[in-house]
């Protein structure tokens, strides 16, 4: 059974940096006539300060109402019209905005994402008809226990480093973002010397990127004070916390543990532990249930359902395990049962038998995507934007050298009883 | 131009194979009628519980075995049952295809079916069931088929079931569901990707040569009517957001009208910007997060509904003004360009769908489910397109009324806008 090698991936980006600091990088992807641009801002959860968290996200939302020269619905209609897929979405380290759409309409897309880069009008009248908007998608997170715990636990593992404050915001903050607030945000930060573009798609990259430099060239730069952000200091010793609601039906365990940024030559290992632990599979899937949780709690019936993730991040950030609890387990029993498999795969070696599949899990996981033309921009934004890898080959390269000895090490390292937060959600009698 | 190579198998099965080039992998469906519509009646939850325990182990590998031999693949691979289909999908490697196939052959055909395998996904299904209680987009959903379809219809249940039906399966009824409702005939294997349509034929038969054709199974349902306003409000505990479904029981995706039906869905609702509901609700007036409408594509009058998540002091007029839209296309008022977004953006779709083997998977399946026509993908756009106001104002006159509907709300209870 072959394996793609990574030269098997049209991978090396076309590149191009602009006079106003814009990079730009470009793939083909020949299988369809479509383009799939997308637009990374340096800007995230991680740039906000407590009172205000939740300011990136909402200033995403505000990017949608429209420029003086296109006024809101306008872009947004003729997209529509091409069948294009366009969204956006915020994390703790950036801010991105995507279409795909169909090859000959790719400068439509550009069009839209450099007049908004620096034009966005963020009127006071759209900021509070989009308030209620942002409040109701916080209220529908919230009806998610497992976002509950895991916010929570998000703002216990860091004393100091902003990635504990999360990405939404408290419903409060929320209500109290001024217009003024969001504009200065938009400002400082949406500059093309705070961006990067990535287009993939169907055309020769070199063109892709002409196209793309003819559009951004004119989009003046802004002064972008760097604010370095001091790592979060070491955990010393494990932390515990309760969510207790009556909004969920089954008990949650999850556990965080402090772990390693996406730029860390152990990232590539955390994700094949990751992979051990929990396949790619999850939910319903038939696939990963060879992995170590899965057969530990599911199929010794503590657990519903299980997950291990290792993200991509800028800075150090947490490596969470977590458990469904089964009706009639205690908390306490599942606990014990994820802290057994970790202390598991910190002592022993993967077996040979076992490790294949881990590896072949992994390598797919790269190479599934990467035959979706918006998924293969998004892979390589991603690993652009955390400084994993230079390219999608490159980090295939770097999954496929992982080894067993890799793997366990990783886990010793990560799973460390003072670098913990364990968190229950209990769900109470409503 | 979607690229479609055909055969059928001597046992009835329809294989389409979709060669694209420049990928790695190949996606995989193998859609079997086997879905809520077909499913025994008075018995919701048997086909899933079936679904789910086919995947705990072959006659010839158990569970453990089974799913070593999948993830030795590094394949993906789920199993599950829609309203009209039970559909196998995944992904494999190019060179995989074979024993990608042969795995879920395996499965398909060989399944052990043992009563452990039963207790097992009986288990996890009430814990499913205990944990749709508290979820509100399950309650909302619920609640509506309650409302909408009558007792023994097989929409009125989620495809997860029913608590008592999962309850009291035996392994029985599941080795009876599979022998009856399992089968080549009525089946269809889609593969797309990185493949060679005649080796991904010869692969098909290998894997799927020996299954029994089996009765393609009908279903005679009355129609559904709704005779009036059915509204439920359900409070969900502790929590913070109410979730809204209003709908009526669409039209079978065999309709003619259906390609109609789309065009009208997405005039009125099936997206945020391309939909008059979509752009008053959420950006207009920003009321809900989330709005968005769909048409069950099934072989009966499966669900259509507007879906939306609002808070409880915006619910009332969210509801207002959807029902205010719908009124405005019923009477006519559908604006010239609204009707050529919702054309294009249908259109434009397909194109951009292209992008991945799922996608273009999907595409596949859904014509040949259907039997829409082996050129239903090349017609399908001009069909598109030729939809005319008239078409949309008369789909919305009759199909959705709107004193005739079923309104379901779950969440926390529902206060005065302030």
């Amino acid at each position: 059974m072959a394996i793609p090698s990574s030269t098997d991936f049209i991978d090396v980006p076309a590149t191009q940096r602009l006079d106003n600091g814009l990079v730009i990088h470009a793939l083909e992807a020949r299988h369809a006539p479509v383009v799939s641009l997308w637009v990374w801002y340096h800007v995230g959860g991680r740039n906000e300060v407590p009172g205000t968290t939740g300011m990136s996200h909402f200033l995403e939302h505000m990017l949608f109402k429209g420029t003086p020269t296109h006024p809101k619905g306008d872009l947004d209609r003729l997209l529509a019209r091409y069948g294009a897929q366009w969204n956006a979405f915020t994390n703790e380290d950036v801010t991105c905005y995507f279409e795909t759409v169909p090859r000959d309409r790719y400068e439509v897309a550009l069009e839209l994402e450099a007049d908004r880069m620096r034009n966005a009008l963020i009127s006071s009248d759209e900021v509070e008809a989009e308030r209620t908007v942002i409040v109701s998608e916080r209220e529908g997170l919230e009806n998610d226990p497992s976002f509950l715990l895991g916010e929570s636990l998000q703002a216990v593992a860091f004393d100091r480093h902003p990635y504990g404050q999360g990405v939404i915001g408290s419903k409060f903050e929320i209500k109290l973002m001024t217009r003024d607030g969001l504009y200065a945000h938009y400002r400082r930060y949406y500059a093309p010397n705070n961006a990067y573009v990535v287009v993939v798609g169907d055309d020769r990259a070199e063109t892709l990127v002409a196209k793309a430099a003819t559009a951004f060239a004119g989009v003046g730069q802004a002064e972008i004070v760097a604010s370095p952000l001091a790592p979060e200091p070491p955990q010393m010793g494990e932390k515990r916390l309760v969510v207790h609601r009556a909004g969920g039906a089954l008990p949650i365990v999850q556990l965080g543990f402090h772990t390693a940024a996406a730029s860390d030559p152990r990232a590539a290992a955390l994700q094949a532990l990751a992979v051990a632990l929990a396949g790619g599979g999850g939910g319903d899937a038939a696939s990963g249930r060879s992995s170590r949780l899965y057969r530990g709690l599911v199929e010794e019936e503590l657990a519903t359902e299980v997950d291990a993730t290792f993200g991509l991040t800028k800075d150090p950030f947490l490596f969470m395990v977590e458990a469904t609890v089964r009706p009639g387990v205690a908390h306490s029993a599942v606990e014990a049962a994820l802290l057994r498999e970790l202390q598991r795969v910190a002592e022993e070696l993967i077996d040979e038998n076992e490790f294949a599949r881990v590896r072949r899990g992994l390598l797919a996981s790269v190479a599934f995507p990467s035959d979706t033309i918006t998924w293969r921009a998004f892979r390589l934004g991603s690993l652009l934007s955390t400084g994993a890898a230079p390219s999608i080959g490159a980090w295939y390269d770097a999954l496929a050298k992982v080894t067993p000895d890799d793997v366990r090490r990783a886990a010793r390292e990560t799973f460390v009883e003072r670098s913990r937060t364990v968190g229950h959600f209990i769900p109470e009698a409503g | 131009m979607i690229d479609v190579s055909r055969r059928t198998l001597r046992n009835g099965l329809r294989v389409a194979a979709i060669p694209i080039a420049g990928l790695r992998s190949v996606s995989v469906l193998l859609a079997m009628e086997a879905g809520q519509f077909f499913e025994p009646a008075g018995r919701p939850g048997v086909a899933r519980l079936t679904a789910q325990a086919m995947l705990r182990g072959t006659t010839s590998r158990d569970a453990r075995a089974w799913s070593d031999a999948l993830d030795g693949l590094g394949a993906s691979a789920r199993l599950d049952v829609g309203s009209h289909a039970a559909v196998f999908s995944g992904q494999c490697l190019a060179d995989d295809l074979g024993p990608f196939l042969d795995l879920i052959a395996d499965t398909v055909l060989r399944p052990a079916l043992v009563p452990e395998a039963l207790e097992f996904v009986r288990s996890r299904a009430l814990a499913d069931l205990e944990e749709a209680k508290k979820d509100t987009r399950s309650v909302a959903d619920q609640t509506w088929r309650e409302l909408v379809y009558p007792a023994g219809h097989p929409f009125r249940t989620r495809s997860i079931g029913d608590e008592e039906v999962v309850r009291t399966a035996t392994i029985d009824e599941l080795r009876a569901y599979h022998r009856t409702g399992i089968h080549a005939s009525g089946s269809v294997l889609v593969v797309a990707g990185a493949l060679d349509a005649g080796r991904a034929f010869e692969v098909a038969e290998g894997a799927f040569g020996s299954w029994d054709r089996g009765d393609k199974l009908d279903r005679l349902l009355r129609s559904v009517d709704i005779d009036g306003a059915r509204r439920r409000a359900v409070v969900v505990p502790d929590k913070t957001q109410a979730d809204v479904v209003l709908g009526w029981p669409g039209l079978p995706r065999t309709d003619p009208r259906f390609t109609k039906a789309q065009v009208a869905n997405m005039v009125f609702a099936a997206d945020t910007f391309a939909s008059r509901a979509g752009q008053v609700v959420r950006d207009e007036l920003g009321l809900a997060y989330y709005v968005f409408s769909t048409i069950a594509g099934t072989a009966a009058q499966g669900p259509w509904t507007v879906r939306m998540g609002v808070n409880p002091e915006n619910v009332e007029r969210a509801i207002a003004v959807t029902f205010t839209e719908l009124k405005k296309i019923r009477d006519g008022a559908v604006a010239d360009d609204d009707l050529a977004l919702a054309r294009d953006k249908l259109v434009g779709e397909l194109e951009v769908g292209r992008e991945s083997p799922s996608g273009v998977a999907g595409m596949v399946l859904e014509a040949e489910l259907f039997q829409l026509g082996d050129d239903h993908l090349d017609r399908y756009p001009r069909e598109l397109r030729a939809v005319s106001k008239a078409d949309v104002v008369a789909i919305a006159s009759e199909l959705l009324p709107i004193d005739r509907y079923g309104l379901a709300i779950a969440g926390p209870e529902i206060t005065a806008a302030s």
